[in-house]
């Protein structure tokens, strides 16, 4: 790939496509690849019936039928292959049969387990030979326990499909005169990867089986520092040159996007295909390196939606490095999100984990922090109203003329009664066996025990959603209705009841005169903190979730800023309607840790400010502070740069978590009147990326209606 | 932490108070000066450019901004203890190399309000950014506490500047000599009106007037903005630019190549 000259300032240099993987990107954009895919539906149903077949060999059996159905695709400009041919996942069991055998638990969201971090650094240097010399030396250490027995025949199973697919494609490319091709495929992912390249192809193949047997949200962890050796390297033999390397990790990230509108999300883009850089090492040196900038400079290039980066930073991340992240903010890709390793790693170690795992971070699909390879945590499992509790807890409250501490007091109780509900739930959590991505994670093979059974970490996550707008209506019956006594009780009470109908009055001067979070205003962020406080309470006293894990209270909205505001069949969580706050029924919450939609905020310093007060060694799942700047904010030269020192400000700040995004309304307007135009306009919704008009246009409402930050 | 170990030395020397009126506290703004920046819009100019784009600036008077989304009071009024505090407050966050910046309007109209708030902050770098014009006085006092002026220089034919801006152009370039000979580091700033301030003649005037200063400053040649005439109607105001808004200002950095003087396009 060619450097091309920047505005950056410093060292920073961006770099762009060849012409060749320019092409590529066209073809995948206008969805050539998927004329390759078959219309055949896998069956594995029939013979894993017939041989009478647990669920922990049905799942090796689907992977394998997967793997077998996929016909070998090679094009001619391809260095990096494998194309999805085989849309559906073949089902194991019919629904009636699914019903029978899950009777009694709940199946998580779809069922496979999802939004876990394989330990893709161990498969690069293993092998998948020698993860299968560890699955036998268990197996045979093992041999009267008939359950670790089963799981590793399984693994083993699942290990010679992928290497058999594997061998299937060398052949091929060997037929074709594609030596190369063929040469990486004889050896990965069988073998240790012994190049950049090898490493690349291996965890394209390996990472896609993941999507094949079913699994999803698959993430790519700390892609930095697990593919940093394999490059370095190719770098020091001299078999590659820095521009030879981007242009092989940019086919990478492009063959990313190949069958990602096969994945299951709740919109398309929402699929987890995440990928951290830069932070701690585990012994707590710093793992920036050379390929840290470069994955920068390449997803800049490629610009798509895959694979959606994250920037872990701290007081001495490089400013050269940050601005080449504004770069790709500038750009508007909606990435990086950045997290502050100086809060993560406190907060995880806080949480019981040991401090060099949590040094270790990567995040789930979205936002949440989990450990590569040693987590079998379901971080999301739901999400608890703040607004819902805050709203009970007034009327409650003020209906019996009971003092403020008292409505805290009814807020803690309901967010236990909530988290209780949730966690309820979560215990009957049955968690399928997955062998093929046990092979992927940290003593699975080793101790003979699925994924599904439980790993060093097995803790669940549930958010504080729509806090703002919670944190708001507090302050707006603390200060007008009780301190100040400029609103009565009842006619609060008959406005919300009726959606302010006939108080619109009233209605602005909770929305103008009641202190808003975000702007660094004492009143209310510190009724902030305190929502978090009860919430991270009401986590602790649900004790143990029956996995041998906790429950993390976290700060992420993901869709709930629109299912809690105007309900979802899915969903456990109340709806509420018009908050003491003077927003209406049905609009929208705050989306994660942001203002209150349509509230005026004194500016981005002030929010940080606001944030920055949360006690998060309290509230570590995750969740981030998500912010709009104006694209008027990177004209000019120095700009950009200067949004890298925003984020500085951000560490500063002692904020979790940084989404920023750029927007321009009209922009966006045009695209929802001219979809056509926009094909490529790419926004941030929540934890990941999309384009604009592949969304619905009541997530592209949102969008349009954020703070936007700017000159 | 940062730049005010060699920067001018700063006093609350008086008990008193003084109260000034702003019009927007921006914060992360990135054209302002170096660094992210907190901008204080002191309200309140005696200049009337044709090209203005912060009307709201104009009248030293908190007033109502009457917009297509209602109506909005503009210009609030802060002792300079107060503003202090907000803008200390932020201080770690502007880190090494950002600061607040005053502009306006013009600070010199407020210039004891605008030294007071100065004299309060701690580790912040300061910059001015002013239209130059204001008694050598006043000039003497802001800018001699701040570390960087940001000085307009628009047109240097005394006719041409009464009939653009409303105000005879002497007190400016008698600060502007002032300013050469203080400590204080500046940037001359020239916006690009097409037709008005990018004629060949006034850029020349302008490189050589800087060229005979005892300190060459840096120029920076600032495009039109071409969002000027958005907030008249909303205060009250006629937008009627006697230039056309249509034609591309000439960036033309030629003059002061020739006289040696650093220049670029902002």
């Amino acid at each position: 790939m060619k450097t091309m000259e920047t505005h950056l300032g410093g060292n920073a240099r961006v770099t762009e496509l060849s012409p060749r993987l320019a092409a590529m990107k066209q073809r995948i954009r206008a969805g050539e690849q998927r004329r390759l895919r078959d219309t055949q539906i896998v069956e594995v149903q029939p013979e894993c019936d017939a041989e009478g077949l647990s669920w922990m060999r049905r799942a090796a059996r689907q992977t394998s039928r997967m793997c077998a159905a996929q016909t070998v695709v090679i094009e001619p400009d391809e260095r990096i292959v494998f194309t999805r041919t085989v849309c559906k996942v073949a089902p194991l069991f019919t629904e009636e049969k699914l019903r029978v055998l899950t009777s009694g638990v709940t199946l998580h969201e779809l069922g496979p387990i999802s939004n876990i971090c394989a330990d893709w650094g161990m498969i690069l240097t293993q092998g998948l030979m020698g993860r299968k010399q560890v699955a036998l030396a268990t197996r045979a250490r093992e041999s009267a326990n008939t359950e670790a027995v089963e799981f590793l025949d399984a693994a083993i199973e699942t290990m010679d499909a992928v290497m058999d697919l594997a061998r299937r494609y060398a052949a091929t490319a060997r037929q074709l005169g594609r030596q190369d091709v063929a040469d990486v495929l004889e050896r990965v992912p069988a073998q240790p990867a012994t190049t950049f390249r090898e490493a690349l192809q291996s965890l394209r193949l390996c990472h896609a089986v993941l999507w094949l047997s079913g699994h999803y949200h698959c993430g790519l962890g700390r892609f930095d520092q697990y593919m940093w050796p394999y490059l370095q390297a190719d770098l020091e033999a001299g078999r590659l040159d820095e521009s030879a390397a981007e242009e092989l990790l940019a086919e990478f990230f492009i063959s990313l996007n190949k069958d990602s509108d096969l994945y299951p999300g709740i919109q398309q883009g929402d699929n987890g295909q995440s990928l951290m850089l830069g932070g701690m090492r585990r012994d707590g040196s710093n793992g920036v390196n050379p390929l840290t900038a470069m994955v920068l400079r390449v997803a800049r290039a490629v610009a798509l939606i895959d694979p959606k980066i994250n920037l872990r930073v701290d007081r001495h991340t490089d400013l050269d490095l940050l601005a080449l992240a504004a770069e790709l903010t500038r750009i508007g890709l909606g990435f990086p999100q950045y997290a502050n390793d100086e809060v993560v790693i406190p907060g995880l170690v806080a949480a019981g984990y040991a401090e060099e795992d949590a040094r270790d971070y990567t995040v789930a699909a979205c936002w949440e922090f989990i450990i590569p390879g040693r987590g079998m945590e379901v971080v999301n499992i739901g999400a608890a109203s703040l607004p819902a509790a805050v709203d009970k807890a007034i009327r409650a409250g003020l209906a019996a003329g009971e003092s403020f501490e008292k409505i805290l007091e009814r807020i803690g109780a309901d967010l236990k009664a909530q988290v209780k509900v949730l966690a309820e739930a979560s215990r009957k959590l049955f968690l399928p066996p997955a062998p093929y991505y046990s092979v992927l994670m940290d003593g699975c093979l080793e101790r003979g025990r699925d994924l599904s059974r439980g790993l060093k970490y097995n803790n669940f996550g549930i958010h504080g959603a729509a806090s703002s707008n919670a944190a708001d209506a507090l302050a707006a019956v603390k200060t007008l209705v009780l301190e100040k006594k400029i609103i009565p009780a009842d006619r609060l009470m008959r406005a919300l009841d009726t959606n302010f109908a006939e108080d619109e009055a009233l209605r602005l001067q909770l929305r103008n005169d009641g202190p808003k979070v975000g702007n660094h205003d004492d009143r209310v962020d510190a009724l902030l903190v305190k929502l978090f406080d009860l919430f991270a309470d009401a986590c602790a006293a649900a004790g143990d979730n029956g996995r041998g894990g906790r429950f993390r209270a976290g700060s992420g909205s993901a869709m709930y800023y629109v299912w809690l505001a105007r309900g979802h069949a899915s969903m456990r969580e109340p709806v509420v309607g018009a908050t003491a706050d003077g927003r209406r029924a049905g609009e929208f919450f705050s989306s994660s840790l942001a203002p209150s939609p349509g509230v005026t905020v004194s500016g981005p310093l002030s929010a940080l400010q606001s944030y920055g007060k949360l006690n998060y060694r309290r509230v570590c799942n995750g969740g981030p502070l998500t912010m709009e700047l104006s694209d008027s904010m990177f004209r000019g030269q120095e700009s950009t740069r200067k949004v890298g020192m925003f984020v500085r400000a951000f560490v500063q700040s002692g904020c979790q978590q940084l989404q920023l995004n750029t927007l321009n309304v009209d922009t966006l307007r045009d695209a929802q009147r001219h979809p056509e135009r926009h094909k490529n306009l790419v926004v941030r919704v929540w934890g990941w990326s999309g384009y604009f008009c592949e969304l619905d246009e009541v997530y592209q409402n949102h969008v349009i209606g954020r703070h936007i930050y700017g000159e | 932490m940062r730049a005010t170990k060699k920067g001018p030395k700063r006093t609350p020397t008086v008990a008193i108070d003084p109260t000034g009126v702003v019009f927007d506290l921006r914060e992360l703004t990135v054209h302002d000066g170096p660094g992210i920046r907190t901008t204080v819009f002191v309200k309140g100019c005696p200049l009337r450019c044709a090209w203005c784009h912060n009307p709201e600036g104009l009248s030293p008077e908190p007033q109502v901004m009457r917009g297509a989304a209602g109506e909005r009071p503009v210009g609030r009024s802060y002792t300079a203890v107060e503003l202090a505090t907000i803008l200390n407050r932020q201080a770690l966050l502007l880190g090494d190399g950002g600061g607040v910046t005053f502009s306006g309007g013009e600070p010199l109209m407020q210039a004891a309000f605008v030294a007071a708030v100065i004299d309060r902050l701690e580790k912040l770098h300061v910059t001015l950014d002013t239209s130059g014009y204001g008694t050598e006085e006043d000039f003497r006092l802001v800018a001699g506490k701040c570390d960087l002026v940001l000085f307009d220089l628009k047109l240097m034919d005394a006719e041409a500047h009464r009939r653009w801006t409303d105000v005879d152009n002497q007190p400016i370039l008698r600060n502007l000599a002032a300013l050469a000979s203080m400590k204080t580091e500046f940037i001359v700033r020239v916006p690009l009106i097409p037709g008005v301030t990018d004629t060949p003649e006034n850029l020349r005037a302008i490189a050589q007037r800087v060229s005979e200063l005892p300190k060459r400053p840096r120029v920076e040649l600032l495009p039109y903005n071409r969002a000027a005439g958005g907030k008249y109607a909303a205060c009250s105001l006629e937008w009627h630019p006697a230039y056309d808004e249509n034609v591309a200002p000439q960036a033309n950095l030629k003059p002061f190549q020739e006289l040696k003087v650093e220049a670029a396009l902002a």
